[in-house]
């Protein structure tokens, strides 16, 4: 198993070396960050000039990522525009943990803004997750183990609605029920947007209180996907030949559903949360764009349209570690849940 | 037991993201100065002429209210940086009166009045010099940083170096790379030096002070201010407000100066907070999180006005309007002049403000009207009216005849009358679009119609934009003069994009005589002739109907019912921040 994951450790580093190559130049051809750095009226040409040599924009596209990859402090730039290079660089690189400035927030690290953001991100991803596991598990096994009975129409019913329903219609419609009218009607009533009250401050409280409309509604429609993806799975596995064993030789009810059906159903499952996982750090943008929830979505969405591509590449690339990553330990727990897996 | 490590992780992750989110500290509280100074005796405050009704106060009470007043306000779009240099956002921009200050700021008719200065310059009281070479500014003794430290001159001879220098990347060195260079005689006066006149100095400069006390020595430990902790977190600022924290995504929040030299302002904190989503806004306006907010949905209005918000309208210089392409790969139509005419008469848009915007703003007649209380409209200047009759017969004169019976004219030569017309994927602006492709229809013009995604449309001439090419005859946004000031480089002959030029931002052509007033007015400083000049070119592009106005497109705020006391300057929102009120 050690040498499998050593392996595919080293595999990866010549895929993150594509992948930020393509992202890079596929990042430089997507704007123009200089565009509106003139404000109300369109950049000067002569501002643009001095901005584009200042932020190093005026170099060609293999040399600006080979400054974003290894730094520039083993060379000197030049930033009074007299064509001659007399200040050293001062860029360390990706490799060295420099993502570089911002362009937008000129003079903030891109990992400092990145990693302000990750937190919450996080808090807000993580319990999502798991409720939507939690609850597609519970309703698509509860509903293949009474297939075909009323709860298991209702079941089925009320998961086609949700899964048809886009996110930002779940979510406003669940702001103006839960916020604008509960208020208007004097029940207790929900936050709309950010993570806490002003009059009241930054309590954890308070925090959850904010947590609970935007989670809500990124838990809805996926688990309506997913418990219908659940109940097919499971009925698939209790028709099976081991099932029936089970049964026969006696097991309990709920061992031969817990540690023999749910186990082998939820191999699938897996999968696809695994690929969930890295997404986690990409933040959901619609619903942290609704619910003003601070979060790497919005963060990604705001510097993207703006062409900042210090910030999005570290963004792209967190995202695409993460993926490598999360992928290598998808396959370590297909090897936990079923034991004829072998990776040596 | 693998299991019970699994949740163990999980379990950890939430807690540690949960105690991250509420416990990391947004960007630094200021610490209070241990001295503070105090404004000093009214004596020796020479009074502005026409400074909003803000008296200094008595030094603050030492009692807390009882309960904080706390203010929310909605902000749709998060702050790149509170430096003004450093910024390119008006949501950015317009916070400076909240913490910082500009040497002169703008009213409710968006005229200026003195702040840091004792009075505005010009010819008469010597401040401004005969040949419009030399400005001279004095400023109050009795303006302090919120630290307690004196604003002198030496603050913004500091600011010019800043801007100038090639080690920082400020957004724009304009209008700063006009001037000569800018000397401080005393710590009072500021003189300005120009090479040749600069009539838009007005509403140009001191935009913004940067406080050398603070910024001078991280420029000279790091050679630059890029980096400056200062520009996202000013803890030192000259508003009625400090700035206390700002967190990434969420919120800033700026608390009650108890050294701001003007006084006390009657909110104890404001706090921006960012909703970036306008359904979400309107929602957070009703439910009541929200006191203020900005440019809803046209569609969202009466909903608002039904929960009690009032919709407010300020001009800020923008006007919606079709500009006309004359360049040589314009259409042969659009370059006849009885074509342009016939257009503008065949436009209802009366109806279209109305009915597509609710009636809450006006036809907008020049590309100046939103400069009102400037007089830039000259008083002779006959109104484009809805007459499609009129432009009927327009076109028929000029030859443009229907021969084949399709409703579309045709000239001499049996090309139609086809004009291309394109705009962004604003909504207002496609209905507007189809409106027009309607009633154009109905004089025998036939508008061809296309949108792009505004990051398309507003691209370069080395992007390809479709403006920026010249593919379009008609090309409609919304725009202003460099506001409040009248000067604008759209129509100047050089600017107009090229292989050599490819960041020209004249889409529209060359005509030389625009060229030259444009170039003169520059250098007017006499504001009574410099008027007559805009009024003069003012008066051409609308009878050449180089610019067709569809609306004038003000500022739009939402305030509740609870927030008293609210006026709003088109330049500097928040020039009256320190009379606002909860109640």
């Amino acid at each position: 198993m050690t040498k499998y994951i050593i392996r595919r450790l080293l595999q990866a580093i010549p895929l993150l070396f594509i992948i930020s190559v393509v992202l890079f130049v596929l990042m430089r051809n997507t704007g123009d960050p200089l565009a509106t750095m003139g404000g109300r009226r369109a950049t000067r040409p002569e501002d643009r000039a001095r901005l584009a040599r200042q932020l190093g924009l005026d170099q060609p596209i293999y040399v600006q990522y080979v400054y974003w990859l290894i730094g520039n402090d083993w060379t000197k730039i030049d930033m009074n525009g007299d064509g001659i290079a007399e200040t050293q660089g001062t860029r360390q690189g990706v490799l060295r943990g420099d993502f570089g400035f911002s362009l937008l927030s000129r003079g903030k690290p891109a990992l400092d803004i990145i990693m302000d953001r990750l937190p919450n991100t996080l808090l807000l991803m993580i319990p999502a997750e798991i409720i939507v596991i939690l609850v597609s598990l519970a309703v698509g096994v509860y509903s293949a183990l009474r297939q075909y009975s009323l709860w298991d129409h209702i079941v089925t019913a009320g998961s086609f609605i949700g899964y048809s329903m886009p996110i930002f219609f779940v979510a406003l419609l669940s702001m103006y029920i839960f916020s604008v009218n509960f208020k208007r009607w004097g029940l207790p009533y929900l936050p709309t947007v950010g993570m806490f009250d002003p009059q009241v401050g930054k309590t954890t409280g308070q925090i959850v209180l904010h947590m609970v409309l935007p989670i809500f509604a990124m838990t809805v429609i996926t688990s309506a996907g997913y418990s219908r993806f659940v109940r097919s799975q499971m009925l698939e596995v209790i028709s099976e030949d081991y099932i029936r064993t089970a049964h026969a030789k006696g097991l309990p009810y709920r061992m031969v559903i817990t540690g023999h059906a749910l186990k082998n159903a939820a191999l699938p499952l897996v999968t696809i949360v695994g690929l969930d996982v890295p997404l986690l750090l990409g933040g959901a943008v619609v619903t942290e764009t609704i619910f003003a929830w601070p979060g790497m979505g919005r963060l990604f969405i705001d510097h993207l349209s703006r062409s900042d591509t210090p910030v999005v590449m570290g963004i792209l690339m967190i995202i695409s570690v993460a993926v490598v990553l999360s992928q290598l330990f998808t396959d370590i727990i297909y090897g936990w849940l079923d034991p004829r897996i072998r990776y040596d | 037991m693998r299991r019970q490590w699994i949740f163990s992780i999980v379990v950890s992750l939430m807690i540690a993201s949960l105690v991250l989110a509420a416990c990391a500290p947004a960007t630094p509280v200021p610490s209070t100065p241990e001295e503070v100074v105090q404004p000093t005796a009214e004596e020796q405050m020479p009074q502005p002429t026409e400074a909003p009704s803000v008296q200094p106060t008595e030094a603050p009470t030492a009692a807390p209210p009882a309960e904080s007043k706390i203010a929310t306000f909605a902000w749709t779009q998060e702050p790149d940086s509170l430096n003004t240099y450093y910024s390119d956002m008006w949501f950015a921009d317009i916070l400076q009166q909240i913490w910082s200050c500009w040497a002169w700021q703008y009213d409710d008719q968006n005229l200026p009045y003195p702040h840091l200065v004792t009075e505005i310059p010009n010819i008469e009281n010597g401040g401004l010099s005969v040949d419009g070479l030399t400005i001279t500014l004095h400023l109050r003794d009795d303006i302090f940083w919120s630290d307690g430290t004196p604003i002198t001159s030496a603050d913004f001879v500091f600011t010019y170096d800043m801007v100038m220098s090639e080690a920082n990347a400020v957004s724009s060195q304009y209008p700063y790379d006009y001037l000569d260079s800018v000397e401080a005689p005393d710590d009072h006066t500021v003189v300005m030096n120009f090479t040749e006149p600069f009539a838009p100095w007005e509403s140009a400069f001191w935009q913004g002070i940067l406080p050398k006390h603070v910024l001078e020595p991280v420029f000279e430990a790091d050679g630059t201010i890029d980096q400056a902790d200062w520009n996202t977190a000013p803890t030192v600022g000259c508003g009625p407000f400090v700035f206390a924290e700002w967190e990434s995504g969420s919120y800033m929040r700026f608390v009650k100066s108890d050294n701001y030299w003007l006084g006390q302002p009657k909110l104890d904190e404001i706090y921006f907070q960012f909703v970036p989503d306008d359904a979400a806004q309107t929602a957070a306006l009703k439910a009541g999180d929200a006191n203020l907010g900005t440019f809803p949905p046209l569609s969202d209005v009466p909903a608002l006005e039904d929960a009690g918000l009032k919709i407010i309208t300020q001009n800020g210089g923008y006007s919606e309007g079709w500009f006309f392409n004359f360049r040589d790969m314009a259409s042969p139509a659009i370059k006849d002049l009885n074509v342009r005419q016939a257009i503008a008469m065949a436009i209802d848009r009366e109806a279209i403000n109305q009915d597509l915007l609710l009636g809450l703003t006006k036809p907008a007649e020049t590309f100046w009207d939103a400069l009102a209380a400037y007089g830039y409209v000259p008083p002779d200047l006959v109104p484009w009216t809805y007459d499609p009759e009129g432009a009927k017969q327009v076109l028929t004169d000029a030859g443009w005849v229907d021969t084949d019976g399709d409703g579309i004219r045709e000239d001499a030569n049996g090309n139609k009358l086809t004009i291309t017309h394109g705009t962004t994927i604003r909504e207002i602006r496609q209905d507007a679009q189809a409106v027009a492709q309607q009633q154009l229809r109905e004089i025998g013009i036939d508008l061809q119609i296309s949108s792009n995604d505004a990051d398309i449309f507003f691209g370069s001439y080395a992007d390809g934009a479709p403006p920026a090419v010249g593919d379009l005859d008609i090309m409609e946004w919304s725009d202003s003069t460099y506001f409040p000031d009248p000067d604008t480089d759209y129509w100047l002959c050089d600017q107009i994009p090229s292989d050599e030029n490819p960041y020209g931002y004249n889409y529209f052509g060359c005509d030389e005589h625009l060229d030259a007033l444009f170039r003169q007015q520059l250098v007017t400083i006499d504001p009574a002739e410099r008027t007559k000049i805009i009024q003069e070119i003012n008066k051409y592009i609308h009878d050449q109907v180089y610019w067709y106005g569809l609306w004038v497109d003000p500022d739009y705020w939402i305030v509740d019912q609870h927030l008293t006391g609210v006026k709003f300057s088109g330049v500097t929102p928040f020039y009256n921040i320190m009379e606002w009120d909860l109640q």
